[in-house]
């Protein structure tokens, strides 16, 4: 057991050594999380601000142009066009930045004076499916309560009720702090398996392999020896992606800190096992950094919940996601940064991470063969 | 140079334990043979050298003694362990050094030694001791800030079997260590093998380089992943019986030595230190002294030497044996 502990810390001191002589290694582990952030956190937005929109007045009141005022002065939109009709939409829209084009009908005014529905026609371009599921929400929202001012501003009248939507978590509804505490999965994911998968073919393709194996060493400190100091930077990563995101994004760290700890732990031992599985099978460096980019982006990208919700997922997939370290650790973040949760909540997804960091540990360890050939 | 004069070669110990030992080794790749029952024995305190042509198959038979590859058939021990399967004493017993670059080029040498000391669970005094002798035997005190790939080929070698020293194994197992080493360093790592015989160490070392396998207490030829012979190497050369002439050519008969060479009666010819040798088939001594007579030049009757044993053997196997045998290799 001591000469294990010995052995094992040796591997990994010299590893570090390894790490720290490589400067593309640092630049990668701490530049590319960074430069991932701005892109995810700036790029990846389901904000919609100052669409571009066409209005077409057919009323001409004080009303209708009182409700295209609103619409000209809310964030989400900007009137740019004012058309005679809507005959000429489609190719407006084919044409011009142009996303959505409201129609006021004749009636609008007196419609709203006798409190009988007054309806204002939306045209949305539907190319952009995201969008376009956007500006429709953020036209109904504008409708209802613009309807309730309006009506409101007539003495006789007094609205039944009004909406006040709260927004829980995430107030201002900003697609960053949605998107950045799934980022720090995807990150760690991508660059830890990537770095692991490098290490151990690293091994085999340097030679170096063979003088391990004349040592007494075993499998297992082999692994470990790998493992450990890539945790130590992969804890740094994760330091770096939340301060990164407090300072440009609000995002905020409402729950328990330990939890979290505990969770980037258990996730990085699994990526890392994961990144050291690839490399021992392929045996080259190459082909470990390919195999290790595809079976960390896409699934920490796509079934993990980062971006689509898994509960809307076919049944086959729900599955398979069961077995992607990010979906746990994902919840684990967004729960702990946005909800303000801790262990006692999330120790499902905690329990799900520590089998599968244990599992992927365990099988390189029983499929690692001591030899050369 | 180590040179054509015979070194001076201490006689085997004899009534010692044999410390490496490969019985009826068996190894193929694939389809290809690379071993075909090999056996042989290394005693404490004595130097083996195997020697034979690339693809022979002298790596594929160290690394299974060394245990990193595993072997088809047969048994490979260390001090009656298998090397492979064997728990972690075996591997402590054994100090192995690959043909190929296999420390870490980014380490110090300090680094590397204080690595593969911790792989091996040495005791800190122990570690130093053993350091502060490993590094004044090899003179490699004054570079221990040095990264090995900035090392020279022959540092190189030097500080790869200080590493494979740190834990004073009982085998040591060695794969072409001066391949690519200059002359000097040569020596040198030569003199370091005679002083860890003496203290007992039993050593096998695989070699390219005849003067090297004539200093050996014993050495063994492969050939297509067979031993064709194996002895001393005063013995094996006396049993020779071809003839082997020194031959001084008539400076005015020009291309008479690219015609000799193609005598059927010639088994091979070299070239060394401005001597031309030729080794002759047995029973065709009068006729080829007759032609070299004819050419004008002269000979004398020399004993000889190792390589020319090796060529004469291999020259008999490769027709013995058919063609088709494929060779072995070391894609392992």
């Amino acid at each position: 057991m001591r000469e294990f502990v010995l052995r094992t810390s040796a591997l990994a001191h010299k590893e570090a050594l390894h790490m720290l002589r490589d400067r593309q290694v640092i630049f990668l582990a701490l530049g590319m999380p960074l430069v991932l952030v701005l892109l995810f956190g700036y790029a990846v937005s389901f904000d919609v601000e100052e669409v571009e929109v066409a209005v077409v007045d057919h009323d001409m009141t004080h009303a209708s142009r009182s409700f295209l005022a609103r619409v000209d002065a809310s964030d989400a939109f900007r009137i740019t066009a004012y058309p005679a009709s809507a005959e000429g939409a489609e190719a407006l829209f084919r044409r011009s930045h142009l996303k959505a084009m409201f129609v006021v009908p004749r009636g609008f005014q007196r419609a709203l004076d006798r409190e009988e529905p007054a309806d204002v026609q939306l045209i949305i371009d539907g190319a952009d499916g995201t969008t376009a599921r956007v500006i429709e929400a953020y036209a109904s929202a504008l409708a209802l309560f613009t309807t309730a001012d309006l009506i409101s501003s007539v003495p006789t009248s007094t609205p039944l009720f009004e909406p006040r939507i709260r927004m829980w978590f995430n107030p201002r509804m900003a697609s960053a702090v949605f998107v950045v505490p799934g980022l720090v999965a995807v990150v760690l994911a991508i660059i830890t398996v990537l770095l692991s998968g490098l290490t151990v073919a690293r091994e085999w393709e340097r030679g170096s392999m063979e003088q391990l194996f004349a040592t007494p060493v075993g499998r297992l400190s082999i692994i470990l020896g790998k493992v450990a100091p890539y945790v130590g930077l992969g804890f740094l990563q994760f330091l770096l992606i939340l301060v990164a995101g407090a300072y440009l994004f609000d995002i905020p760290l409402r729950g328990s800190f330990p939890t979290l700890v505990l969770a980037v732990f258990l996730f990085l031992v699994a990526a890392l096992g994961q990144g050291v599985f690839i490399s021992m099978a392929t045996k080259s460096q190459q082909l470990a950094v390919q195999i290790g980019a595809i079976t960390s982006i896409l699934p920490s990208l796509l079934i993990s919940g980062f971006l689509f919700p898994i509960a809307n997922m076919p049944l086959p997939l729900r599955i398979v996601s069961r077995l992607v370290p990010a979906r746990y650790f994902i919840a684990c973040l967004r729960g702990v940064l946005l909800q303000g949760r801790g262990l006692s909540t999330l120790w499902p997804q905690i329990l799900g991470l520590a089998a599968l960091g244990i599992g992927i540990i365990a099988i390189t360890t029983r499929r690692f063969r001591r030899r050369l050939d | 140079m180590i040179g054509g004069s015979p070194s001076p070669t201490p006689s085997p110990p004899s009534l010692r334990a044999t410390i490496i030992e490969a019985v009826g080794l068996e190894r193929r790749f694939g389809d290809v043979p690379a071993l075909a029952s090999l056996s042989l024995g290394v005693q404490s305190g004595e130097i083996y050298g195997l020697v034979g042509p690339d693809g022979a198959g002298k790596t594929t038979a160290l690394r299974i003694l060394a245990g990193v590859i595993a072997a088809t058939d047969g048994h490979a021990l260390i001090q009656g362990r298998d090397p492979l399967t064997g728990a972690s004493k075996v591997r402590a017993s054994i100090g192995y050094m690959p043909q190929q670059y296999s420390l870490y080029g980014d380490l110090t040498i300090d680094e590397n030694l204080r690595f593969f000391a911790r792989m091996f669970c040495l005791k800190k005094a122990e570690y130093e001791a053993r350091r502060a002798k490993l590094l004044d035997i090899t003179r490699l005190q004054r570079f221990t800030d040095r990264r090995a790939e900035a090392l020279s080929g022959g540092m190189y070698k030097k500080l790869a079997l200080a590493c494979a020293l740190l834990h004073r194994p009982a085998a040591l197992i060695l794969d072409e260590p001066t391949n690519g080493v200059d002359p000097i360093s040569r020596r040198e790592l030569w003199a370091l093998l005679f002083r860890f015989a003496q203290e007992g160490m039993a050593i096998l070392v695989s070699t390219a380089y005849m003067d090297e396998a004539a200093r050996c207490h014993r050495v063994g030829l492969l050939h297509r992943g067979r031993l064709l012979l194996e002895g001393r190497p005063a013995d094996l050369t006396a049993a020779l019986d071809n003839p082997v002439y020194s031959v001084v050519f008539d400076p005015t008969n020009t291309g008479f030595n690219d015609t000799l060479m193609r005598h059927r009666a010639i088994v091979t010819a070299s070239l060394a230190q401005s001597e031309f040798r030729i080794v002759v088939e047995c029973g065709a001594e009068a006729e080829v002294t007759r032609f070299l007579a004819d050419g004008g030049a002269t000979w004398t009757r020399v004993a000889p030497n190792l390589e020319e044993l090796f060529l004469v053997r291999e020259h008999e196997a490769s027709r013995s044996t058919p063609r088709t045998q494929p060779t072995g290799g070391r894609e392992a």
